[in-house]
């Protein structure tokens, strides 16, 4: 009798704790999304999702293993080094404005307080063209992802870490991330989870859709489709022209705080940019 | 002056026009069945990537690279027993499963009310 | 009765030619049941954008309209047109539906 007391107090307590969490924040749904992955791709480390369909797939791994003898990304990340490396006009250089450079892609993207907006990686470098009279560069392909595919790879090995500041913009931001992730739109009406959640593993024809876990972690990314480097905002416009939804800018407000959400979800992951995929 | 809108019908006329609206009311199932040039419109639309692209998530007999996001179509007469059932599905999946990660054709008009009336005679078909 | 039924008539002539569905008045000359239908759209595709619905066609519809109307082909120009509109809504619609959207039942 006593026995089934306790045991019936230990289930409605372990019930009230799930049920009614102190306040289902960031921290919250990052333990659920991470989780959901984690079980549905038993044996996987968290880690490993950092390679995509590659840590699921052993015939894609096999493939893209004999790909990574040669990475196509290479002769990127050596023209990139040169880009850092170049002064500007006004003999100031990337180094000036990212101290801590070049392994700097882990502090983006972030909150940034003064201007109350997501920053990202991208967006830092153009500003920083910006205040030393250069001009800034497209946001999709070319130079921006070239200098970023030598930033990454010199960040390779350092954990994604974004921080969800307790200030109610920042939250904001993230809650407008993660909505827009979690909304179905475009006329054939697929949200990301639905294809990189609900879906993740299965094949849409011959290609199969990767989990969303470890999404950001090797971006900037060869392309073999595009055939070259292109950026995670370029990405995000083609997935929402392929649902039939009219793409927003790349590095707009929408983007950004899609990124915050995303990346902040592969927290502990670490970065393995830039990436070769299919 | 009349205020009936129809004139009333003759005995004769009356039998007559009850017959045609029995024919017409009559179940779908004595009629004929769809042709085989409207079934092959019907394939043709399924197969069709900026149609119905249905390879794209479902194995079907005659295709290739098939994805396996939804189940094989095959058996369908089973598996929908009311035709009607199944050209509801294709129209908008939402309604039987509001996280189906199928596409409304009907409700998004991706395709016509025709197109979909030739894809449901053809994937019941299968 | 005689008036009575020439109405039914004209009803029923007027679902039957579609022009019932429309905006436009069955009086007006094609190129301004065009016009009509071109500011719908145009009006439908901004308000799906201002919640983030726009769909990715409708702009370019909207263009081969134009184009379409240019050359005088007012007919295929004004289908094209209600195309634009009935996405227009439909984005609308769509973006309203996901504005309190959570997390699906497969993460929990």
């Amino acid at each position: 009798m006593l026995k089934r007391i306790i045991t019936l107090a230990g289930t409605l307590g372990l019930c009230l704790s799930l049920a009614t969490p102190a306040q289902a924040g960031p921290k919250e749904d990052l333990a659920r999304f991470q989780h959901f992955y984690l079980k549905r791709f038993p044996g996987v480390p968290l880690k490993e999702f950092a390679n995509g369909v590659y840590a699921i797939d052993k015939v894609s791994r096999e493939n893209w293993e004999a790909i990574e003898e040669f990475p196509p990304y290479e002769p990127y990340v050596e023209e990139g080094k040169e880009m850092w490396n170049t002064p500007f006009k006004d003999g100031k250089g990337y180094k000036d404005c990212f101290p801590d450079g070049p392994a700097i892609k882990a502090d983006y993207p972030r909150w940034d307080a003064a201007s109350k907006r997501v920053l990202t990686l991208e967006l830092a470098i153009n500003e920083c063209r910006q205040a030393h009279g250069e001009k800034p560069l497209k946001y999709k392909k070319g130079p921006i992802a070239i200098l970023t595919a030598y930033i990454a790879w010199e960040s390779r090995g350092k954990p994604t870490h974004v921080v969800i500041p307790d200030d109610p913009d920042a939250r904001a931001a993230y809650e407008r991330g993660k909505r827009f992730w979690l909304a179905r739109r475009g006329q054939l009406n697929f949200s990301c989870a639905t294809c990189h959640a609900q879906n993740a593993g299965k094949h849409i024809r011959a290609d199969i859709l990767s989990p969303a876990l470890g999404h950001t972690t090797h971006f900037p990314v060869y392309r073999s489709k595009w055939g070259e480097l292109g950026t995670l905002h370029r990405r995000f416009t083609g997935c929402n022209k392929q649902v039939r939804a009219k793409p927003f800018k790349p590095q707009s407000e929408q983007y950004r705080d899609l990124e915050y959400f995303l990346t902040y979800m592969s927290n502990g992951i670490p970065l393995n940019g830039p990436g070769a995929r299919k | 002056m009349r205020t009936a809108p129809f004139p009333p019908l003759s005995g004769m006329a009356l039998a007559s026009a009850m017959a045609l609206t029995a024919g017409l009311a009559a179940p779908l199932q004595a009629t004929a069945g769809p042709s085989a040039q409207a079934l092959e419109q019907g394939r043709k639309i399924a197969f069709t990537r900026k149609l119905g692209n249905c390879l794209a998530c479902h194995h079907i007999a005659g295709g290739t690279a098939a994805g396996n996001i939804g189940p094989p179509l095959v058996a369908m007469k089973q598996r929908y027993p009311n035709k009607a059932k199944l050209h509801a599905q294709i129209w908008d999946a939402t309604v039987a499963n509001p996280e189906t990660p199928m596409p409304p054709f009907g409700r998004h008009q991706i395709l016509t009310e025709r197109q979909i009336d030739l894809l449901t005679d053809y994937i019941w078909s299968l | 009765m005689k008036t009575l039924s020439l109405f039914r008539a004209a009803g029923l002539a007027l679902v039957l030619t579609g022009l019932a569905n429309g905006p436009a008045l069955a009086g007006d000359s094609a190129q301004a049941q065009y016009e009509d239908m071109y500011q719908q759209a145009k009006a439908a595709q901004k308000r799906a954008a201002s919640v983030e619905g726009e769909w990715r066609d409708i702009g370019k519809f909207l263009k081969k309209a134009q184009a379409l109307a240019k050359k005088g082909d007012y007919e295929a120009a004004f289908k094209l047109a209600r195309k634009a509109y009935i996405q227009g809504k439909l984005g609308y619609t769509q973006a309203l539906s996901q504005q309190k959207v959570d997390w699906p039942s497969y993460f929990k």
